[in-house]
């Protein structure tokens, strides 16, 4: 089932605060993960790495050969990486990184030690936490809540065809595009299809999960030059399945929606200030006017992408 | 007969219901305040009671309903009036994904738009929308009446079943199987009669009255492209 959300601010904000509040209110739709995608402040230089070490004993040799990786593509860190200090075996890690030569192969390199410490966001302002458990118990683990951003993406998750692990949650960073993450509601059918073409062009999966496929579908088209609106008007006719995709980037969240129209999107508008969900009663803990116009993507085939205003400002 | 007041807020949803049933079978008048268009409200209420939702609900308001009176006063979410099989449901606004979803009887009344598969696996009782049905409207639908005023969406009546949609304005296009028939004046008579009490009727409607085909009733391979088209 799912339920995914997005939230834009008119200037930076608690965008993590308001994510929190839109996943407890659909945490029904999916209580096996939660995770959240907040694009902040963007850094001028360096990028922000989010990671999961799958093994907390072995976190010390994990950080010291991805130091060794990005070293070899000359970056380094430029702050101490921190990490969560919860009991689990597994760990999240923050890490800000000098700008490496090459972006893809330097992802391509740090993903030879996916099976210990798995990237799961890189970029100047894009940040991606989950973790298996409801969205309460998340944003108390890893400080959701005092995120602040311009935007940002939410996801509960219901595991239909791929397993329950904190890294096959979502959002899904658009792996190797700085930026770009994306949350789904839904299931692709011709998963392997695009899969593997998408394989043969270079690009790596490391979950069988189908919302890692389409960030990286919807990006591959914008890589060779379409807008984001018609590579989510393409994604309706080239990808089968009943589906209700997020995709954000720095400076835009898109939607697309199968044409079945199985799966639903409520959105307000209040000014510029997005507030988008699977379930309309999510958006009213956020919005401002218990009056305000709800907007119903319930038809087949929608599609639509919002901008997003002023990300440095203070509001 | 003095009107009960409940509020629906962020409190336990079970607690609200046991409330709301208590009202009920006493038989009375119910206004719910404060519902945050939240799921499941009113679900199964007996007739003889009458229950107003201020604002909009969530996802299967009015299900299971077997003779009460229910007004909404902006939007429903999913299934609104899901199974019901006697009674009155009446939503101010837009009426969300399968409105009246496998109902058996009673009428549903949407002064707005609605979304997808209105009446979807409807067995029997009326469906009014005075805006624009959504698409696949009526799909699969055994029996009873889908009326639309102001047009319908795509895959319109797709792979009915003995249901009847019926639209004035314009559809954007027919469903699998559905077949446009000009109705008789007993057949609009009768429509008519299921309009009157809502204050609806207008004799210079230009109706279309869509039906089965009845291709998809008995699988036959040479229809089969018109299979794959479901």
């Amino acid at each position: 089932m799912c339920g995914i959300a997005g939230r834009i601010l008119n200037a930076p904000g608690k965008v993590g605060a308001d994510l929190v509040e839109l996943m407890d209110a659909q945490e029904h739709r999916g209580a096996d993960s939660t995770g959240f995608a907040v694009w902040g402040v963007p850094r001028d230089d360096g990028y922000i790495v989010r990671a999961i070490g799958f093994d907390r004993t072995r976190m010390a040799a994990d950080l010291e050969d991805f130091r060794a990786i990005l070293k070899q593509h000359g970056s380094d860190f430029i702050e101490d990486p921190t990490w969560d200090n919860d009991r689990s075996k597994h760990y999240s890690v923050r890490m800000i990184i000098r700008d490496p030569a090459d972006m893809a192969e330097w992802v391509r390199a740090a993903d030879e030690i996916c099976t210990r410490l798995e990237m799961q966001s890189v970029g100047r302002s894009l940040e991606i936490i989950k973790d298996t458990g409801g969205a309460y118990a998340v944003a108390d683990k890893h400080g959701v809540r005092d995120m602040i951003g311009t935007h940002g993406l939410g996801h509960a998750r219901l595991a239909t065809e791929s397993d329950v692990r904190p890294n096959a949650s979502h959002p899904f960073w658009a792996r190797p595009f700085p930026d770009v993450a994306i949350v789904h509601n839904g299931q692709i059918t011709d998963y392997y299809t695009w899969r593997n073409r998408l394989t043969r062009q270079g690009y790596r999966f490391l979950t069988y999960n189908d919302s890692e496929l389409i960030a990286v579908w919807v990006s591959d088209r914008m890589k060779q030059g379409l807008s984001m609106e018609q590579a989510l008007t393409r994604s309706i006719d080239e990808i089968d399945g009943v589906f209700t995709f997020m995709i954000g980037t720095p400076e835009t969240i898109g939607f697309a929606k199968d044409r079945f129209a199985m799966k639903p999107l409520v959105v307000v508008n209040e000014l510029g200030r997005i507030a988008a969900a699977t379930e309309e009663q999510a958006v009213r803990r956020v919005v401002l006017d218990e009056d305000c116009d709800i907007i119903n993507y319930d038809g087949p085939c929608q599609f639509g992408t919002w901008g997003v205003g002023n990300r440095r400002a203070a509001a | 007969m003095s009107e009960t007041i409940i509020t629906v807020a962020d409190r336990p949803i079970r607690e609200v219901h046991q409330e709301i049933q208590a009202a009920a079978q006493a038989g009375g008048s119910i206004l719910i305040r404060d519902a945050r268009s939240r799921h499941n409200l009113g679900v199964g209420l007996p007739p003889g009671c009458s229950v107003r939702f201020e604002g909009s609900v969530g996802y299967y308001c009015g299900g299971l309903n077997t003779g009460a009176r229910i007004e909404i006063e902006r939007n429903a979410g999913w299934g609104c009036g899901e199974a019901m099989s006697d009674g009155h449901v009446t939503i101010g606004g837009y009426a969300g994904m399968s409105v009246g979803a496998a109902m058996l009887g009673g009428t549903i009344h949407v002064k707005g738009d609605c979304g997808p598969r209105v009446g979807v696996a409807m067995k029997g009782g009326h469906i009014v929308v005075e805006g624009k049905i959504g698409y696949q409207s009526g799909f699969m639908a055994h029996g009873g009446k889908i009326i639309a005023l102001g047009g319908a969406g795509g895959s319109c009546a797709d792979a009915l079943w003995e249901g009847e949609v019926w639209v004035t304005g314009d559809i954007q296009d027919l469903g699998v199987d559905a077949v446009v028939t000009e109705p008789t004046a007993e057949q609009v008579a009768e429509v008519d009669a299921i309009l009157d009490p809502l204050g609806l009727k207008d004799t210079s409607r230009d109706w279309r009255r869509i039906v089965a085909g009845k291709r998809l009733w008995y699988f036959e391979s040479r229809d089969a492209k018109a299979w794959l088209m479901i």
